[in-house]
């Protein structure tokens, strides 16, 4: 079993709208990584966490989950990675013809095979502290973009994925949720959730991030390596490459 | 004449292209029917019967009226043609192997294909679908196949529909309100329709179903960026469907009645 939770290996993405690509870069992700992306391009930076969510296919490059490796062009076997990857990004969205709860539990639909399940406390709890509680039972286009925004990270951490990515969170939830989701974040990073943030408010980034990478001119730099833990041996470390 | 040829040599190129991935889409959706995993299993049939909900029992309403009509005109016609003798071997000739195919066909693509095309661009463009395979759901799985299932049983239904409709509730009101002699009109009917009237209709009906599915699935994954996308995919797609199952139409009936 690997230590770390993602490993990107000579990976080049092509460019993405305004960005410049990134070329052959490294980045791996352990356990309790509060990463920061810094890009004067916000679509480098965007293009870098949809990479890290699989949603976009790289020019070359392996890409490792949780030590197994995973060829992209196999698409049924990535959907298993993804299921285990939170994404919330300004671009992201629910699926309208649901209701907020159905988005909420649509996974657990499919993958428990029923349609009789409600939320359950935690969720709850989590669309108490996001203030969509009230209405769960709407479908998207009755709910302003401020609280479809907070529906999609609630439904992004009910998931309970094993990799947090977030896209400009700052954008997505306004001010009056900052409070909240920095709890949150506080306590995900309590639990070491791997979490990367993309983001220009350095409100959200200097209390939490451990690590930062820049990437600029098509270049990724500056990261910080991350810390081996305890316990771990070179020669886990070699297996896994 | 270059020119002439190198454009008519990417055009058969592209359309060659363009049909090998309505394939590929067809074969990836039936991959799952013969493979299904077992997770999504009461997620899927329940969208299966939204889908047939939506294609063929709102549809009743208007089928039913064009069929009456269609019906009575075909009835109507034949018997002043033909003089009576032959005109219910003509009507079923006419209604069961091409009429009812068609104008079902012409139905659902305008009820249904249409909306799917829609409902399918927009999920790509608002990156629903995204949303979809973040879940760890793979798309065609949990959003084409309860499509391609619903539709085409919603076509074959639609068709019986049709035929019944056209021929009885036709024959109820030529002899209600014209003065036609009808005498052994029914009896004539059940003499006239043959097992491979009712084969051949069927088939089309699940040929047809499939076509229209695939295409406007298809077109509607085509859109990725713009909502100015979505009207042309789904311009496309009722051209296209229309014209492949009137191809497809006349394909069945050479094979089949030649």
């Amino acid at each position: 079993m690997s230590f770390y939770s993602l490993e990107l290996y000579d990976y080049s993405l092509a460019a993405m709208g305004s960005g410049h690509g990134i070329q052959g870069f490294s980045f791996i992700l352990a356990p309790g990584d509060v990463c920061a992306v810094e890009s004067p391009q916000a679509d480098d930076g965007r293009l870098f966490l949809r990479a890290l969510a699989t949603l976009v296919r790289p020019l070359r490059g392996s890409y490792v989950f949780k030590g197994q490796h995973h060829d992209l062009r196999r698409y049924n076997d990535m959907l298993g990675c993804k299921r285990k990857i939170g994404y919330v990004s300004p671009g992201v969205a629910l699926i309208s013809n649901l209701s907020v709860k159905q988005n909420l539990l649509l996974p657990r639909y499919y993958h428990e095979n029923k349609l009789d399940i409600d939320l359950d406390e935690p969720a709850m709890a989590l669309c108490r502290a996001m203030g969509i509680e009230e209405k769960i039972d709407q479908r998207p286009a009755g709910l302003t973009p401020m609280e479809v925004q907070s529906a999609i990270i609630v439904r992004e951490l009910i998931k309970m994925p094993e990799i947090l990515l977030l896209d400009q969170p700052e954008m997505v939830v306004g001010h009056s949720k900052f409070d909240a989701l920095a709890g949150i974040f506080n306590r995900l990073i309590d639990e070491r959730l791997p979490i990367v943030f993309f983001s220009y408010d350095e409100r959200l980034l200097s209390p939490f991030v451990n690590r930062k990478v820049r990437i600029a001119d098509g270049r990724l730099t500056a990261e910080t390596v991350p810390a081996k833990p305890t316990g771990t041996t070179a020669e886990d470390d070699a297996g896994k490459r | 004449m270059e020119r002439v040829i190198g454009y008519i040599g990417r055009k058969a190129i592209a359309s060659i292209t363009h049909l090998m991935d309505l394939f590929a889409l067809v074969f990836r959706i039936f991959s799952q029917v013969y493979n299904p995993p077992k997770a999504g299993r009461v997620l899927v049939r329940r969208i299966i019967v939204q889908q047939l909900y939506f294609t063929a029992v709102q549809a009743l309403p208007i089928l039913i009226p064009i069929a009456l009509l269609i019906g009575c005109l075909v009835i109507i016609e034949f018997s002043k043609l033909s003089g009576q003798y032959d005109f219910s071997r003509l009507s079923v000739l006419l209604i069961v192997r091409e009429i009812g195919p068609i104008i079902t066909a012409q139905l659902v693509i305008l009820r249904s294909a249409t909306a799917v095309t829609i409902e399918i661009s927009y999920m790509r463009v608002l990156k629903e679908l995204e949303a979809i395979e973040m879940a760890g759901l793979d798309p065609i799985r949990f959003v084409c196949l309860p499509r391609l299932v619903g539709i085409t049983s919603a076509m074959v239904g639609l068709f019986i529909v049709f035929d019944l409709v056209s021929i009885l509730g036709g024959y109820a009101i030529v002899w209600a309100i014209a003065s036609i002699p009808m005498s052994h009109f029914l009896y004539r009917i059940a003499k006239a329709v043959t097992l491979s009237d009712i084969g051949v209709g069927l088939i089309k009906a699940v040929l047809f179903g499939i076509t229209i599915t695939v295409t406007c699935l298809y077109r509607g994954f085509e859109a990725k960026h713009q909502i100015t996308e979505v009207p042309i995919a789904t311009s496309r797609s009722a051209v296209e469907c229309f014209l492949y199952c009137l191809v497809m139409n006349v394909f069945i009936s050479i094979v089949f009645y030649l």
